[in-house]
């Protein structure tokens, strides 16, 4: 009876910006100009800094406020002329930001210059040019090394409170393709085996090869002692795209997909036992996939050059088998066209596909909202949010039984909604007021309308409130027969007060 | 608003209680308690619990005891929970250790009531019969009668009538009706014994709170003589319904927006259930203003007898056939409907079904049953549109189109299943193409005349369909059936 998640390896995207970068892979160099490689231990304080990150997420049931900041801290290696490289975990969500000598000596407020939360890397440089350049005289920027390859010993660069250079060698145990911070967020990541220890309060950690960058430690487990270190390959690759703006980011096909091991359904999809192959169980609206023509049902059985195995994998040239997924997300960039081979009804099929980058900030439901200030709506004391995943998972650890089903159903299955809006608005609570009398027990209704207009988003619903008739407002709510009318005259009032009592704005529409 | 009830985990029931009343607060009525005593019947129960999540299997035999008391010529009267699943029912009288074995009468699990007979009365006939108080006043002493933990002989305890309330029967998850809440113990063992005042039943013992200390529930005398009147013909027909969510009006703006005056009366319905006693009658936006002539306040309330009660507690004195008087306000003018009530069957998908015999039809390792509550409790669902089906089901009248919500519950390993075990916990909507209506029409689907080449299930919410080629579904049957020692390959009736 034990239930496991269907998608297990599904990629969520849908494609938007258009591609600004050009076709051509780059290749493995760094950004900086004339990087050495380090190789004196102590000498490699040069080329690293601490970056001490407050972070600030917003509360999830009061949108107007902020949660109780926290700390994190990192060491980081310097990549280029006054360039930092991390993890954009450490920069979720962050306030404020500050590069730290690792003498402990001096400070320069920090700023990003490129983040991608998905592949968790984020590129920092100096708030102020003219203070970084003497903050950074006389660093010497680590350069890319070489990927290394399975078995080989890498190094972890911790440095004390002291200042201390401190290495840890460890061996690359394996390489997979998974995810070390956002769920369904699958890149290319080293599994690197090190006893570590704790060391100035940081597991965000360079980790080298020969003296060179080969990664950054995202996550280590002290149990197992394993950690995992985002691959030289992403890093050179995220370098590389951080150099144009917008930043263009990582491709992805569109798709969701499914194993083809059960020999019925082989027989079924009419795979012969020589093909690997793996269903494409939903095609993404708007995603590169769709706009290539594939359809739902297609077995997918060779991305370039490469074939797909029954259960996702392709033979990777250093790395052994690998997922799929980083034929796209690794080894492509957005803008590039794909060939990819699929089988349709037993018939073989060539399609060409160029990757587009899903644009999170387009979706219905968002699955991250990282330095966004989330958009509300306060009237009479109703408070209207627009569904994203963060909020859903603010209903705790197991918020996918405990959070309401509409809601779910909205983030997994928002083909539903995308044709009548772009974001589902929700009453997402109720301020106990003279206007909400009787509608106390309201809460996590999707709104439909307001004072008669569709609701697409938090600015058609502000916008509709604007239209008051007679003196009323009316709010209606999907899968409810129920429509709450406001009076406009007691909630002006109430929402007076509301700015008294201390709600610094009753809405935020962005 | 909507039909969607879980009810307080909090709540446990009891399994033996008796109670002896006296006015308040001082000493206690002379009464011969010894007399009274004898007809406090013990109740030894061997019972055997279905298994849903292996449907085929015999499920758990277990046991308990409780208590009843005896109302008339060879009836005696004791929670529904105290019997549930029982497969021997022993009796011993007060003081003596002789068992008599008993069957049930009738059996109400919605109200928590049964009604037990012996084979032999003879010697209870010469035991006091007990006869029913009325609802018992606030703050008035009461006394509770049974077999609780803690000893084998009987035991009494004294408490004082806290609250009268519309509250959750927990034994069903699913109804709610009226109870008294005393603060004498009530402990397991003291279920279906008799809360006595001035020598009368004014309740029967049932449930407790796990959460709180010196609080236990009793069944008023209404809801039992409900049951009893119900019985009169020889069947128990449960509850009616209305079949009607409402909403209430409170709010200044929304009865302005209704057109309303500001004197708190009527609720707002926002849901008619589909087939129920008011469908093709009262729509959704329709204001209810008066039940059989009684005011509805704007919180759902009417006054019977002078006290203040849900609305629903009319409905709830009435039967399946009886009529009752609803008027309405539809588009601001006033309109009065009779409407026959009449019992929502389906509405016991929200309820634990008991003395049934779990559904299932086991096809080529697959094992397929019907969604109902039992099934939810023994299961962990996590899809989420299996769990909006079950939300929906009476709500949204799904049952219209699917009776059953046909649930792919198992995989059992084997050569052809053995890459299936993620599909576990999905909803059925297709098999071949055909939309499955309930359990017996997939067991069609699955056994046609002409073997399709391959079977195709399509799930809710997978990602792919599952893919039974026809040819092997026999033998991977017979295999399971063997390997996993299924006596019966289904079961299609409760």
């Amino acid at each position: 009876m034990k239930y496991s998640a269907p998608v297990l390896f599904a990629l969520a995207l849908t494609a938007c910006e258009p591609p600004k970068q050009e076709a051509a892979a780059p290749s493995a160099v760094p950004a900086a100009s004339a990087p050495k490689p380090v190789e004196d231990r102590a000498a490699l304080k040069q080329s690293v800094v601490r970056i001490n990150s407050t972070l600030q997420s917003w509360n999830p049931s009061q949108p107007w406020e902020k949660n109780p900041p926290g700390q994190r801290r990192a060491l980081a290696p310097i990549v280029g002329k006054n360039q930092v490289l991390t993890t954009g975990e450490l920069v979720a969500d962050a306030t404020y930001l500050e590069f730290e000598s690792t003498d402990g000596t001096r400070m320069l407020p920090a700023k990003v210059i490129a983040v991608d939360f998905e592949a968790n890397l984020a590129l920092l440089g100096p708030a102020d040019d003219e203070k970084g350049a003497k903050f950074f005289e006389g660093t010497i920027p680590l350069e890319l090394a070489a990927p290394p390859r399975i078995g080989d010993t890498v190094d972890i660069l911790q440095v004390e409170e002291n200042g201390m250079p401190l290495l840890t060698a460890g061996s690359l145990q394996s390489v997979d393709v998974i995810t070390n911070f956002l769920e369904g967020q699958f890149f290319l990541t080293f599994e690197v085996k090190a006893s570590m220890q704790s060391a100035a309060s940081s597991f965000s950690l360079p980790v080298l090869h020969q003296g060179k960058l080969a990664g950054l430690l995202a996550s280590y487990n002290a149990k197992d002692q394993l950690s995992d270190v985002t691959s030289t390959e992403l890093l050179a690759r995220f370098l590389q795209a951080a150099k144009s703006t917008p930043y263009a980011g990582f491709p992805s096909l569109g798709i969701n997909s499914a194993r083809t091991e059960d020999p019925s359904f082989r027989k079924w999809l009419k795979l012969s036992d020589d093909q690997g192959g793996l269903y494409i169980s939903n095609v993404k609206k708007g995603g590169a996939a769709e706009t290539a023509g594939i359809l739902k049902g297609d077995v997918l059985l060779s991305i370039g050059e490469h074939a797909i195995d029954r259960r996702g994998y392709y033979p990777h040239p250093t790395y052994g088998s690998l997922f799929w997924s980083h034929l796209v997300r690794g080894e492509r960039s957005t803008g590039e066209v794909v060939s990819l081979g699929i089988l349709r009804d037993g018939k073989p099929l060539k399609l060409e596909v160029t990757l587009t980058r899903s644009d999170e900030s387009k979706k219905l439901v968002p699955s991250y909202t990282f330095n966004q200030a989330p958009n509300y709506v306060v009237k009479g004391g109703l408070i209207f949010q627009e569904l994203s995943k963060p909020l859903l998972e603010a209903f705790g650890e197991d918020w996918r039984s405990r959070a309401p089903l509409n809601l779910i159903d909205a983030l997994e299955n928002p083909e539903k909604y995308e044709a009548r809006a772009d974001r589902i608005v929700f009453l997402s609570g109720v301020i106990a007021t003279p206007a909400t009398i009787g509608y106390e027990r309201l809460r996590n209704l999707v709104v439909k309308k307001v004072n008669g207009q569709e609701i697409r988003d938090m600015k058609s619903l502000a916008e509709a409130f604007k239209k008051g008739t007679d003196g009323l407002h009316s709010i209606e709510f999907e899968d409810e027969n129920l429509t709450v009318q406001l009076d406009e005259a007691t909630t002006s009032a109430v929402d007076k007060q509301l700015l008294q009592r201390g709600i610094p704005r009753l809405s935020r529409v962005k | 608003m909507s039909a969607a009830r879980f009810l307080l985990a909090g709540l446990f029931l009891i399994s033996s209680a008796s109670a002896q009343s006296a006015p308040p607060v001082e000493a206690p009525a002379r009464e011969a308690p010894a007399d009274i005593y004898k007809s406090v019947i013990r109740i030894e129960v061997a019972s055997q619990v279905p298994d849903y999540s292996t449907p085929w299997n015999a499920g758990r035999f277990s046991g308990g005891i409780g208590t009843g008391f005896i109302i008339g010529k060879n009836r005696i009267l004791t929670n529904a929970h105290v019997v549930s699943n029982g497969r021997r029912i022993l009796l011993n009288i007060y003081g003596s250790p002789q068992k008599y074995a008993a069957k049930v009468e009738f059996i109400a699990h919605d109200c928590d009531l049964a009604i037990l007979s012996v084979e032999d009365f003879t010697n209870f006939e010469k035991l006091p019969v007990f006869t029913f108080g009325e609802v018992p006043q606030l703050e008035t002493q009461v006394r509770v009668i049974g077999y609780p933990i803690g000893g084998d002989r009987l035991s009494v305890t004294r408490g004082v009538v806290s609250r009268i309330d519309f509250s959750a029967y927990s034994h069903s998850r699913a109804d709610s009706h009226l109870i008294v809440q005393i603060d004498a113990a009530i402990n397991p063992g003291n279920s279906g014994g008799p809360v006595v005042q001035d020598g009368k039943v004014v309740g029967v013992a049932f449930q407790g709170l796990r959460q709180a200390d010196n609080t236990g529930y009793i069944i008023p005398t209404p809801v039992v003589k409900r049951f009893l009147r119900d019985i009169e013909d020889g069947h128990y027909d449960s509850y009616a319904e209305l079949g009607l969510g409402d909403f209430p009006l409170f709010n200044p703006a929304m009865r302005k927006a209704l057109k309303l005056p500001d004197d708190n009366t009527g609720v707002l319905i926002t849901n008619v259930t589909p087939t129920g006693s008011c469908d093709g009658v009262i729509k959704p936006g329709d204001i209810l203003m008066s039940i059989d002539g009684k005011q509805v306040d704007s919180a759902g309330m009417v006054t019977i007898d002078g006290e203040d009660v849900d609305m629903h507690e009319i409905i709830e004195r009435k039967f399946a056939g009886d009529k009752v008087a609803l008027r309405i306000l539809r588009e601001g003018a006033p309109k009065d409907f009779e409407i026959t009530l009449k019992p929502l069957s389906w509405s016991r998908m929200y309820a634990i079904q008991y003395e049934v015999k779990p559904r299932y039809i086991m096809f080529a390792g697959l094992v397929f049953q019907p969604l109902d509550t039992n099934l939810f409790a023994a299961s962990k669902f996590d899809d989420v549109t299996l769990r909006r089906l079950y939300g929906d089901f009476v709500p949204k009248g799904i049952f219209q189109k699917r009776p059953d919500i046909v649930v792919l519950t198992r995989i059992e390993s084997d050569p052809l299943t053995s890459q299936l075990s993620d599909f576990a916990g999905y909803a059925i909507d297709k098999i071949n193409g055909t939309e499955v209506k309930d359990l017996k029409h997939a067991n069609e689907l699955l056994h046609p005349k002409e073997k399709p080449e391959f079977f195709v299930i399509e799930l809710f919410g997978a990602e792919r369909p599952l893919v039974i080629p026809s040819g092997e579904a026999e033998t991977a049957t017979k295999r399971v059936q063997q390997a996993y020692d299924i006596e019966q390959l289904s079961n299609l009736e409760d």
